[in-house]
């Protein structure tokens, strides 16, 4: 049992924060699939086309026809944040997807077998996460190229190990009770055992956790596009937006600022809708 | 405790042996010819295929490995496509901006932390206005803080600069100017370059801040109520050492797991601050190499910093186990 | 002499605290004195309120639950309800000394032992000469270690340690024996009876044990339901109760005195049985653990001397041979590998070498210490039971049948079955878990300590229907306990465990009336009788 590796990493998560009056809860996890709709249905909702100017360049927000304003080439802010929000969200939900399904499946398995199994995937996980997760997801997605699907799969590399730790962790939790006992001596058959004495006792956190994570998947989104590392101009991306245009930052605020302050919207959203999930959802500790 | 240290430290070693692997391999699949780098862009295909040969790309993939953990340990990051310097001389210019930015950030994040948790567990009064703003900043992309602070501080109020570390020149041996400008006694200096620093440590500082603070908070208010600290009230100890000696200790352990955490995010988030604040760093260097598919550079910033969060996070755990009498026994 | 002033005095006191949102009476105008240098024993059970009291006393009350308190709580003149911080800090370092119920949570974990005596002493010497005085061996050594290297009992010495260190007027001692075995528990109460002797201080121990409280008290105070409803000299209030409650305190005592039910008090199943084997059989059964640097002081199940990984033997070579239909009461203290020994039996776990057979078809069932952790919490109690009829091929409503009979088995009412663990009293789950056991009558049951966590009218109902199901199922039994009285009543024999090994076997009347081993010898003189029962 000597473990050559240091204990792994794994975010602890603050317990026990604000109480939410339950309607407040409810409401905010309204905002998180409000959000989501607008994602899905952005192209709908654009009202003028993302990539083609269509007034004149710079005008502020609230100007005749332009709600958010233009940019320096006179495209619609307002259609490029909502393109470009589809992009963030959708994709942050994606890798968040993504990292619960694998880590959700590694660490099951990982929880429920035990045994060398359990040592040789906790440690393939552990690796993963004593490195810096975000600069890895930088170098991967040097190496493969920029452009969002590799950008979603560097950060989903990077993502799923921590689903696995926690849900690992949540599964020998819980065999350990002596609920799983007694229900096995009762004579209860093994996917019975699985999928009624453990699995609903998993699913609560593993929601809460992956919840909560929406907003830091956003927030990496973010900063690797404004690295140049999202979708290629001309395509709107609410970092890479930002980027390109920083020098006009002190003479038209609104053209940096606009994407920047949509990824502090969803950022928030995602946070709090995350908080509500947690208050409503009956999690251990 | 020596078993321990020795135990952790090899498991330090074996991570940086597999991250070097992984760059290694992704050196392999990205974009640009290390061969071309070197004979430059307007050499002969045959010129080319000669420094391949000579450069040893045609041998064995484990040979190839081997020669480039050697290179590792012998500071050879092999050269940048970019600049066409050695990407170690490059680093060894640009590393020690990066560290004053980070150590500096860093320290600001844990008073913040600090302040966000204590006031939080113990209720003062009033203080709930200051974690909320804190909260909201930390939601915030760092890109974005960034643009913040430059519109109020220096486009409205022209407090703070905008760019760079200092506009005096670095008089050394560091390269941090911080420390170099203290060593040489230059107060005029000194402080130039702490007025640059202050407002990106500060953007940097938030996230992590907040993320620390949060779990510092909720492991005080566990720890406030367990039976050991009502048996040391019963002492008649007064509040202020009941904290000091029988909460604080024992709450912190999970809080340093985040501090060791958070220094790799902060490690991403410098890459952005420092393009923001033009700030002469490896963050800036690696943000410059990324629009060019310059791998050899990105690829020997991702093994410094990767090392330095490997080895930080090694120091937390010690630090940890030298907390808590009972972590060694496991 | 003849009435000796009080150290502290409580006069009309009534309380209330929020407790999960919702404002509640907890104390109802009490009112009592403690004199100077008496043993005052507080007696109820849970939700009583007396630790509350305790609370009040050291002016340790959580403001979280916001308390409302009327009347007056005197320790030394000053009020602890109202008095300020730094007040009643001065009081609770100079007057008052406290012991708690959990020796493993009470002490810093980060701290030696030596700097958490010192903050009161502020001198290793006199530490030391503490730590002598609570029979602390060794103690200079001591001062260097952390808690988590002591053993429960030698932890709750040195929080008494702590508790005299400032030369108290009074001690504060909430339950200080609960969590620890009786042999410790007898040691504690010599404990504080001598330290009441040496630092003549007074000394209010709340326990939920008359027998406890008789054993040292002067005088008692029976507390029910926030209400004191007796006050008195001890020996009169436990011979000659003057309240129905504290009567029914006394006659739901576990004895080693109580009526056994002669239906099956051994013999003829015994003897019966010869021809049909044994339906279970133990031989040489041994479960070691590897053990990193256990270097527990005081701990008694440490083998070898290895720095590093050591071998501890929970089940230590047992041989037993259990008839069928018979009660087997297996008794011992905490570590005495009783409990890995009946996991064993169920198959939970696997012997390092021996073995166990068992006589018939289908498994041994089991009933679990903690019914509240033992049942799923998220499936209704209808679920879990009607679980176990999966394999017999009913329909919906023959199983909802059947599942109402087990409740009813168990002396539940139907709707219990669709409710979930969590909405359930802990009596009622336990009850729940011996249905779900029983319901599909088995060879063999298995107890754990069922009702170690009830209190005692509760556990002396549970154990009454445990006796009624065995002899309607004509069930094998193994119970495993730490209470020889428990043992005397739900077994035919008794085994005695200590240390991994069974020291004594035999029938459980002989047992308890006339032990051969001198460990069982100390353990029946360590449990807490009241000699002279004045309920029968």
């Amino acid at each position: 049992m000597t473990t050559l590796l240091p204990k792994s990493r794994i975010r602890p998560i603050a317990v026990g924060g604000s109480k939410l009056a339950r309607p407040v809860a409810w409401g905010l996890i309204g905002l998180l699939i409000l959000v989501t709709l607008v994602a899905v249905f952005a192209k709908v909702l654009a009202p003028d086309n993302p990539i083609q100017p269509v007034g004149e360049p710079n005008l502020p927000p609230l100007a005749a026809g332009h709600l958010l304003g233009t940019d320096q080439i006179g495209r619609d802010l307002l259609s490029r944040t909502l393109i470009g929000v589809q992009a963030s969200w959708l994709s942050a939900l994606a890798v968040v997807a993504g990292g619960l399904l694998v880590g959700g499946i590694v660490g099951l398995i990982a929880g429920a077998t035990g045994g060398w199994v359990d040592t040789v995937l906790m440690r393939v996980t552990d690796l993963f996460l004593a490195l810096p997760g975000a600069l890895v997801a930088i170098a991967i997605v040097a190496a493969l190229g920029s452009g969002l699907t590799n950008t979603l799969i560097g950060v989903s590399i990077v993502w799923w190990p921590y689903y696995a730790r926690i849900l690992r962790g949540e599964v020998k939790a819980l065999a350990a009770r002596p609920h799983v006992e007694a229900a096995r001596l009762s004579g209860v058959s093994r996917t019975r055992l699985l999928t009624r004495h453990l699995l609903p006792g998993v699913v609560p956190t593993a929601i809460v956790t992956a919840s909560l994570d929406i907003g830091n998947v956003v927030l990496l989104l973010a900063a690797l596009s404004f690295l140049g590392l999202g979708q290629q101009a001309p395509a709107p991306e609410l970092g890479a937006d930002t980027a390109r245009t920083l020098s006009q930052l002190l003479s038209q605020w609104w053209v940096p600022g606009v994407p920047g302050l949509a990824v502090l919207v969803l950022s928030l959203i995602a946070n709090l809708g995350g908080d509500a999930v947690r208050n409503l959802l009956p999690v251990r500790r | 405790m020596l078993r321990f240290l020795i135990r952790r430290l090899a498991g330090a070693v074996v991570i940086l042996l597999i991250l070097s692997f992984l760059v290694f391999v992704l050196e392999h699949i990205a974009p640009g010819d290390p061969a071309r780098a070197y004979v430059g862009a307007n050499a002969s295909n045959a010129t080319v295929a000669a420094q391949r040969q000579l450069l040893g790309l045609n041998d064995p993939f484990l040979a190839q490995f081997w020669r480039f953990l050697l290179g590792l340990v012998t500071g050879d990051l092999g050269r940048s496509l970019r600049t066409r310097q050695a990407v170690t001389a490059d680093i060894a210019t640009y590393l020690p901006a990066t560290v004053q930015l980070v150590v500096a950030a860093f320290l600001i994040a844990v008073v913040l932390a600090a302040l966000f948790a204590v006031s939080g567990a113990l209720r003062w009064p009033g203080a709930f206005i200051g974690r909320g703003v804190l909260l909201l900043l930390a939601t915030a992309p760092p890109f974005l803080l960034a643009l913040l602070g430059l519109i109020v501080f220096f486009g409205r109020l022209g407090w703070l600069p905008a760019r760079g570390t200092g506009d005096f020149e670095d008089p050394g041996p560091t390269g941090m100017q911080v420390v170099d400008t203290l060593l040489h006694g230059q107060g005029d200096a000194f402080l130039d370059a702490l007025h640059h620093l202050v407002l990106p440590a500060l953007v940097l500082s938030i996230a992590p801040a907040v993320a620390i603070g949060r779990v510092f908070r909720s492991s005080l208010q566990g720890v406030l109520h367990v039976d050991y600290v009502r048996t040391a009230r019963s002492k008649g100890l007064t509040e202020g050492r009941v904290l000091a000696r029988h909460v604080v200790r024992n709450a912190l352990g999970p809080a340093l797991s985040m501090a060791g955490l958070q220094l790799g995010f902060m490690f991403a988030g410098v890459v952005v601050v420092e393009q923001v604040f033009s700030w002469p760093g490896i963050g800036n260097y690696l943000a410059a190499s990324i629009p060019v598919d310059d791998f050899p550079a990105i690829a020997g910033v991702t093994l410094v910093l990767g090392a330095i969060y490997v080895v930080s996070n090694a120091v937390v755990d010690l630090l940890q186990a030298a907390a808590d009498p009972r972590v060694t026994v496991q | 002499m003849t009435t000796p002033a009080a150290v502290a005095s409580i006069t009309d006191f009534s309380l209330s605290l929020v407790r999960n949102g919702t404002r509640s009476s907890v104390l109802n105008r009490v009112s009592f004195d403690i004199r100077a240098g008496e043993i005052l024993g507080l007696v109820g059970e849970s939700g009583s309120g007396k630790s509350v009291l305790a609370l009040s006393l050291l002016g340790l009350l959580p403001p979280t639950s916001h308390p409302q308190a009327v009347g007056s709580v005197t320790v030394s003149g000053v009020d602890m309800l109202r008095a300020d911080q730094a007040e009643l800090r001065r009081v609770r370092r100079d007057v008052l000394g406290a012991i708690f119920q959990d020796p493993m949570t009470s002490l810093n974990p980060t701290m030696r032992i030596g700097r958490q005596i010192g903050e009161v002493t502020h001198d290793d010497a006199e530490s030391v000469r503490l730590l002598e005085t609570v029979g602390v061996r060794d103690a200079a050594l001591r001062l260097r270690v952390y808690p988590h290297e002591l053993s429960g009992g030698l932890r709750q010495r040195v929080m008494a340690a702590i508790a005299v260190a400032g030369r108290p007027g009074l001690i504060v001692a909430d339950e200080p024996t609960t969590a620890l075995d009786v042999t410790v528990q007898a040691q504690l109460l010599d404990l504080l009876r001598e330290l009441r002797a040496d630092f003549g201080c007074s000394v209010l121990l709340i326990t939920h044990d008359l027998g406890v409280a008789d054993q040292i008290a002067d005088r008692l105070a029976v507390l029910h339901h926030g209400e004191l409803v007796e006050l008195g000299p001890a020996a009169d209030v436990v011979r000659h109760p003057q309240h129905d409650y504290t009567t029914s305190l006394l006659a739901a005592r576990l004895t080693l005195g109580m009526e056994r039910d002669g239906r099956f008090a051994g013999g003829e199943k015994i003897s019966g049985a010869t021809d049909v084997g044994p339906a279970v059989r133990i031989t040489g059964l041994r479960r070691t653990f590897a053990v990193r640097r256990g270097r527990a002081f005081g701990s008694t199940r440490r083998r070898g001397r290895g720095n590093d990984a050591q071998e501890i033997a929970a089940v230590d070579g047992v041989d037993l041979t259990i008839a069928p239909g018979e009660a087997l009461a297996i008794v011992g203290e905490s570590g005495s590998g009783k409990t890995t020994l009946l996991r064993i039996v169920a198959g939970l776990e696997q012997p390092t070498s021996g073995s166990v057979t068992l006589a018939g078809s289908g498994g041994p069932q089991m009933v679990f210490q903690d019914a509240g952790s033992s049942l799923t919490p998220w499936l209704s109690v209808g679920e879990t039971l009607g679980e176990r009829l999966l394999r017999q091929d009913l329909s919906k409503s023959e199983i909802g049948q059947r599942v109402i009979a087990a409740l009813a088995a168990v002396d539940l009412p139907p709707e219990v079955a669709r409710a979930r663990p969590g909405e359930l009293s802990g009596g009622q789950r336990q009850r729940v878990a011996l249905a779900r056991a029983t319901m599909i009558p088995p060879a063999v049951l298995l107890c754990d300590e069922p009702t170690s966590a009830l209190d005692a009218s509760l556990a002396k109902n549970m154990l009454a229907l445990i006796r009624d199901l065995r002899a309607r199922l004509g069930m094998t039994v193994l119970f495993v306990t730490h209470d020889l009285a428990v043992a005397r009543l739900m077994g035919d024999r008794i085994a005695v465990m200590r240390a991994g090994r069974v020291v004594e076997v035999g029938p459980a009347e002989q047992v308890v009336s006339s032990p051969r081993e001198p460990y069982t010898k100390a353990l029946l003189a360590a449990v807490p009788e009241i000699v002279e029962d004045a309920a029968s």
